[in-house]
């Protein structure tokens, strides 16, 4: 087993997050104090959710430009359904799903119809969700957030976050789709080799379709936990979700062409991208040199794995 | 090419554009693109528009993206508004569509943000960032008991006025004689997500360091006030910027101790005004008191005003009334007209 896990094309991610969650704890105690844990978890429970998103549709070999588009779209729904209609919470959640199905519906429908790339019509879409985001709100946003919402998001048991259940829960059944049913497996093969995948008889539609109504409801959860944890339905949530999206699966080992994700790997790469945000304020870095350190450190995490995988690879 | 592209609305242009009657003149209101600070030209417009006899409508391009912005005052054009007051959505980039307009003589103004210098807008009216900024600091200063240690939240980092709100923190703290600090600077916080991932980690590594808060953009304000409340926490004084209701609402429950307010809605009425004036013939006045800023020599402050408790249940009021101080003298000061 132990050997599996050293062959794992996420120890290396691991030893990478292990070292610079230890050297930061050295550096800065305040790393350790449970408050500052509990504000991590929270932006890996966020950021986790946007990076499954786009994962899934880079395991069949596409992109999807309007992650952040549906996240905030929903994100609005789901706040101005509560103040405006008075929904229950559970009827707001259930919209903001439902939406989010229509958001990832009209994306796979879209791209496998048209046979137009998925980058191409998702950039168009979420010009699409943005405006429908910026003509229901008018660029206002809704502050009627019901109290239990608001706790929901501030809540937390011996230092974890309620938060965490969210993405906890995603992770384990992303998981679990792509290493033991059927449907995962056919997306890995649709994104390796669309030809062959064809071929072998799977339905090329159907399996695109699923995957970007998958992508879209793990946006929507993103997007309304973003609401419980800012307490206010902003229009602009969402707007800073892309780069991250791609940023955590590739850091994770997957491949854009499509064919292989690391669930495991995708939640390292968000854990890496979340510490190093994190130390970068800890530490107290000259703002203007924010960005350069975060590219920088973001690749020194990806090469070094990669070192790693090509020593363990055969010659 | 973008004149060319233009020139199709040239011959509908040179119908609508050009000295006119008063009530002809139809002012568009167009920022960079969505945010809750812009609201207020919405009413602004609908008041100058009563009030002046004028038309006057706020438009809001989809995104904050330059091309956006000018393909919507293009469009406009071609829907008959004869003067523009534009948020510049780039302060160099923006000048060639106005240009564009100068050229159909169609008057325009920067709102809330500058173009640089040499520029086709009349004027430039929006807040003295750098002032609204060390005043704040100076209110945060004078709450904090006259020292302590500070952190500044702020905006965009490409956005020249960012660095100017730096500084004019930096200069705050310096008259307070030494017993002030800046004990950090976040930037680039103005999506919600970033700035509650920084924001909080601050507090959570430095929160027992800091004895103040004071941030000079709109979504730190919002987040750093929810963070306080959040925490529970009114040891950490903290003045703000604008008047997101979750502001106002921090200020009045005790968690923060104030916002510099900025102005929007005196921005788009006194625009409307002067486009409307403009249009009738006026000119702007060389010798008039212009401020100088980094980027033009024709700005007018819009004003700002400091709103704590006792003053947020009416904080409109303090706008209105530096609205009407600016309004009193505005045409005598800064227009020739015959």
């Amino acid at each position: 087993m132990l050997k599996g896990i050293w062959g794992s094309d996420w120890f290396g991610l691991f030893v990478v997050a292990l070292v610079a969650g230890t050297g930061l704890a050295l550096f800065q105690p305040a790393f350790l104090s449970p408050f500052n844990l509990y504000v991590l978890l929270i932006s890996f429970s966020l950021w986790a959710l946007v990076a499954m998103a786009q994962m899934v549709i880079i395991a069949i070999g596409q992109m999807n430009l309007s992650v952040g588009a549906i996240g905030g779209l929903v994100a609005i729904s789901f706040a101005g359904s509560m103040e405006v209609w008075g929904l229950p919470v559970p009827a707001a959640i259930l919209l903001g799903l439902a939406i989010a199905a229509l958001c990832g519906l009209l994306n796979g429908v879209m791209t496998h119809v048209t046979g137009i790339s998925a980058f191409v019509i998702t950039l168009a879409t979420l010009s699409i969700f943005k405006g429908l985001n910026i003509g229901i709100t008018e660029a206002q946003p809704f502050y009627g957030v019901p109290d239990v919402v608001k706790a929901f998001g501030n809540a937390r048991f011996e230092g974890l976050p309620h938060m965490l259940i969210v993405p906890v829960v995603a992770i384990i059944l992303i998981w679990l789709l792509f290493n033991r049913m059927v449907l995962g497996r056919q997306m890995l093969a649709l994104g390796a080799n669309r030809h062959a995948a064809e071929l072998s008889g799977i339905r090329v539609g159907r399996v695109v379709v699923i995957a970007h109504v998958i992508s879209a409801v793990l946006a929507a959860m993103a997007g309304m936990l973003a609401v419980a944890r800012l307490q206010l339905g902003q229009p602009t949530i969402g707007d800073d979700w892309l780069i991250l999206s791609f940023a955590a699966p590739v850091i994770g080992g997957a491949v854009l062409a499509g064919g292989h994700i690391s669930v495991i790997g995708t939640c390292l790469g968000v854990v890496i991208v979340t510490l190093i945000n994190n130390a970068l304020v800890l530490l107290g870095i000259d703002p203007f040199f924010v960005q350069l350190f975060l590219g920088g450190l973001i690749l020194i995490a990806v090469g070094l794995n990669r070192w790693r995988e090509r020593r363990l690879a055969p010659a | 090419m973008r004149v060319a592209r233009m020139l199709p609305l040239a011959v509908l242009a040179a119908g609508i554009a050009g000295p006119a009657m008063a009530s002809d003149t139809k002012v568009a209101l167009v920022p960079g693109g969505p945010h809750p600070y812009f609201a207020a030209w919405e009413n602004a417009a609908a008041a100058a528009a009563a009030d002046f006899g004028i038309e006057a409508e706020y438009r809001v391009p989809a995104a904050w993206e330059l091309s956006k912005q000018n393909e919507m005052i293009e469009s406009l054009v071609a829907q008959g508004f004869n003067a523009f007051l534009v948020f510049p959505g780039d302060a160099n980039g923006t000048n060639a569509t106005l240009e564009e307009l100068a050229a159909f003589d169609i008057p325009s103004a920067a709102l809330a943000g500058c173009t640089v210098d040499p520029t086709a807008a009349s004027f430039c009216l929006g807040t003295d960032v750098a002032r609204s900024a060390y005043l704040g600091t100076k209110e945060l200063i004078e709450a904090m008991g006259g020292s302590g240690r500070i952190a500044h939240f702020t905006g965009f980092l490409v956005d020249p006025n960012t660095q100017l709100r730096i500084e004019a923190v930096e200069q705050a703290v310096a008259e307070a004689g030494g017993g002030v600090e800046i004990i950090q600077v976040i930037a680039d916080i103005d999506a919600p997500e970033p700035a509650d991932e920084k924001i909080n980690a601050f507090l959570a590594a430095r929160g027992s360091e800091v004895d103040g808060i004071v941030t000079t953009a709109w979504v730190p304000s919002v987040v750093a006030a929810t963070s306080l409340r959040n925490l529970g926490d009114k040891r950490i004084r903290m003045v703000g910027i604008d008047h997101d209701e979750v502001v106002l609402s921090a200020i009045e429950d005790g968690f923060v101790d104030g916002t510099m307010l900025q102005n929007p809605y005196g921005q788009g009425y006194i625009g409307s005004y002067a486009m409307d004036l403009i249009r009738q013939g006026c000119t702007m006045k060389e010798d008039a008191p212009w401020q100088q800023t980094a980027q033009t020599a024709h700005f007018i402050d819009s004003g700002t005003a400091f709103v704590d408790a006792d003053q947020v249940k009416d904080y409109q009021a303090a706008m209105v009334a530096v609205t009407d101080e600016i309004m009193a003298t505005f045409k005598d000061d800064f227009l020739v007209c015959n």
